[in-house]
């Protein structure tokens, strides 16, 4: 069942076109700042952006940090959303489960499809940004200095962009909890996106108020940009390990309320 | 004979809707079962009950001799099925596609599905449709690639909702010959259908629906029986009434219904007074006529209560 | 393997209930009772004052409610006393710790070692020495509950202190310590300090103003370890591509201080007494005692200009025959500039009433230095 909502996803024409998008943007901001040679002011625009006129080996971070705010969830939520109202609306969901696909399996089969998707892209636009970056800028190999100052290793620097990558990944997945339970509730693929896509607006926004800060810990965009953190020394673990506990609950409860929706629903599509 | 779908008290209300009011179907091992209903009669309700797609309100099914939905596991991979319209993805290929659905459940071996895949095909016509997406194909071939899946596991049961939808005559009639083959083979049809003519062409035994309630079920045979009268056509009708004084039952044009279940005995004494006869058969209602008899108005219709 | 639909309610009803576990946790966890032996308020400050060689590592957050009216180059200083701090400490010693200042996307390092502190920016990629000076601008980790904890307890009268009961702070058990201010004078309503049974290590400082219930700073830890940190991790070499500097702004304020002509200033203003500060220019007084202050200088005159024109913008300002004032929480300021002689500058954790008396008591400087 996994493998052939795997095969299903990753045969599809649309999957690696939203793959090229996503990496259409840093590819871009990286040819911008080579001809410019304009690196926004440190602290300022995504993170590591200003570090990789210096060294391009962070580029992959830089990547990243710019896809994650807006260009990432939205691939995540579009391809999560589809999964399962998208075959509502194409009418072989019924055909699934008469075949018969059990609904659960089916929903879990689904869940490791996104979680695939999430990765390759997440790791692509890594391994691009890493092309983009040792390509057109300057790359120092086999060093880094930490955001605190102290010099890292190539290892420790490989090691850390690899736990980076993975937390990122681990961010998506509560967008695909979001976006994969409204796909359970609705036949319209848009519309179970659009729903996420509301949700982590709503979050983003409350993140910026000051009113909002009592439940600032549990708003699911909290600790998105905490992969910084691993590039501290010694790595602040702090908020990493709040964001993937809370992504953690994110997507045992959204899961949950997927699954007691969708084993229960009358299938009409 | 043993029974392949019963169900018992089935219903299903949506909201104060009810779209299935408590019905009792009884399909038999190698019937060809005409399910037939105007449309939103309830039939495309009852087949998704059926398959295990909608929770019914109250009642219960057995499948093949299980209770469903409970084991639809073991039961639906021994079914094949087409739900109201085909669908398949249209970026793959019809190969690629009955391959995904045959993978996606139990009961489909690995090893020979390339073969299945190739066979059901053939079968249904579309052995050399080739490596095209399906989003290249005609409404008929998309209702083929439909039918293959159905058959992808020689399954004991067919549960058809209106197969034929999209065809040609050339391929209604192809499609006729291959139901009516499996059924040689021993496939139990249950074809859910609204047009008469067909259920007439090929089903053994029919259930009729009307507003979510079962209003008839019976052989075909049974059903469209001799009346006991005979059909005589004539350009003298009023000739035969003279002659069978009393006999005749109604005077439609040249059409005259004569009391009387042999033929060979009306045409004699017809033949006798000299009358033309340009017709002559025993008298049997045609399904339609049951069908009308049974149901009341089109479930399209919504009138005023008053 | 379920396959075919079921009855929704029950399912529904655990994804209800494993919904309200997790919402309940939290609250569960926060209410666990805590110990509240009764500890006199005396041994309690004494174990505070104790504590400058506990070693530890953690992560506070200070949330500072004071909107500081001052220039551009004192911009670090007030953003810590009116916002969100995020720190993480490893303390070896009072001269052997580092402080990082978080943000999200970069960071301040403060290391401290035996001759003065490295500061580290990651955002400027620039790595500043600082000798340690008797007198220093306020920095974050000066914002360390364990280290303003001790501070403001340091010379607080017995008579002032009472016991609060007890609270759970980053998962430990915090007796809590209040300190209300003898002085009339004083702004400062009450400072609030929770202090680690364990340890004597200040984990939360609550400081109260008299007019307002929103602390005007408020500093917590939010995660404690006791424990020796790495050395390696306090101690700071300059990465090769930073850029080196030297500190300056602590000169800004000594070179200013020695510029100020020297005035006689009296012994008591306000009612507080005056007291020495080592290291501190002598043109400038202080005077209190504990969490009640009062600086005064007399200043250049294109500094009481430049000040004029900041406290004219703020809409709080009060400006009379007594001169111009303003309070910003327990701070406050105010600029003496009779029409006949030079100018004054008055600050402190005292009320504007105060500043006002003590205004009144100070010598008329001779025309404008």
């Amino acid at each position: 069942m996994i493998a052939v909502e795997l095969r299903k996803l990753f045969r599809r024409p649309r999957t690696w076109a939203i793959i090229a998008v996503l990496n259409a943007l840093p590819v871009l901001v990286a040819v911008l700042l080579v001809l410019t040679d304009l690196a926004p002011r440190p602290g300022e625009g995504p993170p590591f952006l200003s570090a990789v006129l210096t060294n391009g080996a962070l580029y992959p971070l830089a990547a990243l940090a710019i896809v994650l705010p807006l260009f990432l969830p939205i691939a995540v939520a579009v391809v999560a959303g589809d999964s399962v109202a998208g075959e509502a609306q194409a009418g072989t969901l019924r055909y699934l489960l008469a075949r018969p696909a059990g609904r659960t399996r089916l929903l879990v089969a689904k869940l490791v499809a996104v979680l695939a998707f999430v990765l390759v892209t997440v790791v692509v636009v890594a391994a691009v940004g890493y092309l983009v970056g040792t390509t057109l800028f300057e790359a120092v190999p086999g060093a880094g200095t930490s955001v605190s100052g102290t010099s890292l290793t190539a290892e420790e620097l490989a090691v850390r962009t690899v736990l980076a990558v993975g937390y990122v990944g681990v961010s998506m997945l509560g967008v695909a909890a979001f976006a994969l339970f409204f796909s359970t509730l609705t036949d319209s693929p848009l519309g179970a996106t659009m729903g996420a896509l509301a949700v982590l607006v709503t979050s983003s926004l409350l993140f910026t108020l000051d009113a909002a800060s009592p439940i600032a810990p549990y708003l699911p965009t909290r600790y998105w940009l905490a992969f910084v953190d691993l590039f501290r020394d010694p790595i602040l673990w702090r908020d990493i390990t709040r964001g993937l506990a809370l992504q953690a609950v994110y997507v045992g409860v959204l899961l949950a309320a997927a699954w007691a929706n969708f084993t229960t629903k009358d299938i009409t599509s | 004979m043993s029974t392949v779908i019963a169900t018992r008290g089935l219903a299903k209300q949506y909201g104060r809707v009810h779209a299935v009011d408590g019905i009792d179907l009884d399909v038999r091992a190698g019937d060809v079962y005409g399910f037939l209903g105007a449309n939103g009669s309830g039939k495309t309700t009852t087949v998704r009950m059926l398959l295990g797609l909608v929770l019914p309100t109250r009642g219960e099914i057995d499948l093949l001799g299980e209770r469903m939905p409970r084991a639809g596991r073991r039961v639906l991979p021994r079914m094949g099925a087409l739900i109201e319209s085909p669908a398949a993805y249209g970026h793959l290929s019809g190969r690629e596609n009955l391959a995904l659905l045959d993978a996606a459940g139990p009961g489909g071996a690995r090893r020979d599905r390339r073969r299945r895949v190739a066979e059901v095909l053939d079968q249904v016509g579309l052995g050399g449709v080739g490596r095209r997406p399906v989003k290249a194909y005609s409404l008929g071939m998309r209702q083929r690639l439909g039918l293959a899946g159905a058959l992808l596991r020689r399954p004991e049961l067919l549960v058809l909702d209106e197969p034929t939808n999209g065809l040609d005559p050339q391929g209604i009639s192809e499609i006729r010959e291959l139901l009516l083959d499996l059924h040689r083979g021993g496939t139990t049809v249950f074809l859910s259908s609204h047009l008469l003519a067909e259920v007439e062409q090929l089903c053994t035994r029919v259930g009729v629906l009307d507003r979510g309630r079962l209003v008839l079920q019976d052989d075909l045979a049974t059903l469209t029986a001799p009346t006991g009268a005979t059909v005589v056509r004539t350009p003298t009708p009023e000739q035969v009434r003279a002659v069978l004084d009393g006999r005749v039952a109604a005077v439609d044009g040249e059409r005259v219904v004569v009391r009387g279940g042999d033929p060979a005995e009306v045409n004699a004494l017809l033949v006798r007074a000299g009358i033309p006869v340009t017709g002559l058969a025993a008298d049997r209602p045609t399904l339609e006529e049951v069908v009308l008899a049974a149901a009341t108005t089109s479930a399209d219709r919504v009138e005023r209560t008053p | 393997m379920a396959s075919g639909p079921r009855a929704a309610a029950p399912r529904w009803a655990v994804v209800g209930v494993v919904v309200a576990v997790l919402a309940a946790l939290p609250a569960l966890v926060g209410a666990l009772p805590v110990a509240d032996p009764s500890v006199p308020a005396a041994e309690l400050r004494a174990a505070v004052l104790a504590s400058a060689d506990v070693q530890y590592s953690g992560y506070a957050e200070s949330a500072g409610g004071l909107a500081l009216p001052v220039t551009d180059q004192l911009d670090s200083v007030a953003d810590l006393f009116s916002d969100r701090t995020e720190m993480r400490v490893w303390w070896r010693g009072p001269d052997d710790h580092r402080v990082d200042v978080i943000t999200t996307a970069g960071e301040t390092g403060i290391h401290r070692d035996a001759r003065g502190t490295w500061t580290w920016e990651y955002e400027r990629a620039t790595a500043t020495r600082a000798a340690t000076t008797p007198l220093a601008l306020p920095a974050p980790p000066d914002l360390l509950p364990a280290t303003l904890g001790r501070r403001l307890l340091s010379e607080a009268a017995d008579a002032e202190l009472t016991r609060i009961g007890a609270r759970r702070i980053a998962g430990r058990d915090a007796l809590g310590l209040r300190t209300t201010p003898a002085e009339p004078a004083s702004a400062v309503r009450q400072v609030d300090v929770w202090v680690d049974r364990a340890s004597g290590l200040p984990l939360q400082v609550v400081v109260l103003d008299e007019t307002s219930e929103v602390p005007a700073l408020d500093t917590r830890f939010l995660d404690l370890e006791l424990g020796v940190p790495d050395a390696a991790t306090t101690s700071f070499v300059p990465p090769p591509d930073a850029r080196l500097r030297t500190a300056d702004q602590a000169e800004i304020v000594l070179e200013a201080g020695r510029r100020l002509a020297p005035v006689r200033l009296p012994a008591t203003l306000a009612g507080l007494p005056r007291r020495t500060l080592e290291g501190a220019p002598p043109g400038i007084g202080l005077y209190g005692r504990g969490v009640t202050l009062l600086a005064v200088a007399p200043v250049p005159r294109r500094l009481a200009d430049g000040l004029r024109r900041t406290l004219g913008q703020s809409p709080d300002a009060v400006t009379d025959d007594a001169g111009t004032r303003i309070a910003a929480g327990p701070v406050g300021l105010m600029l003496l500039d009779p029409p006949d002689a030079g100018p004054y500058v008055l600050t402190g954790t005292v009320t504007l009433d105060a500043l006002v008396e003590a205004a009144a008591q100070l010598p008329a400087l001779g025309g404008s230095p």
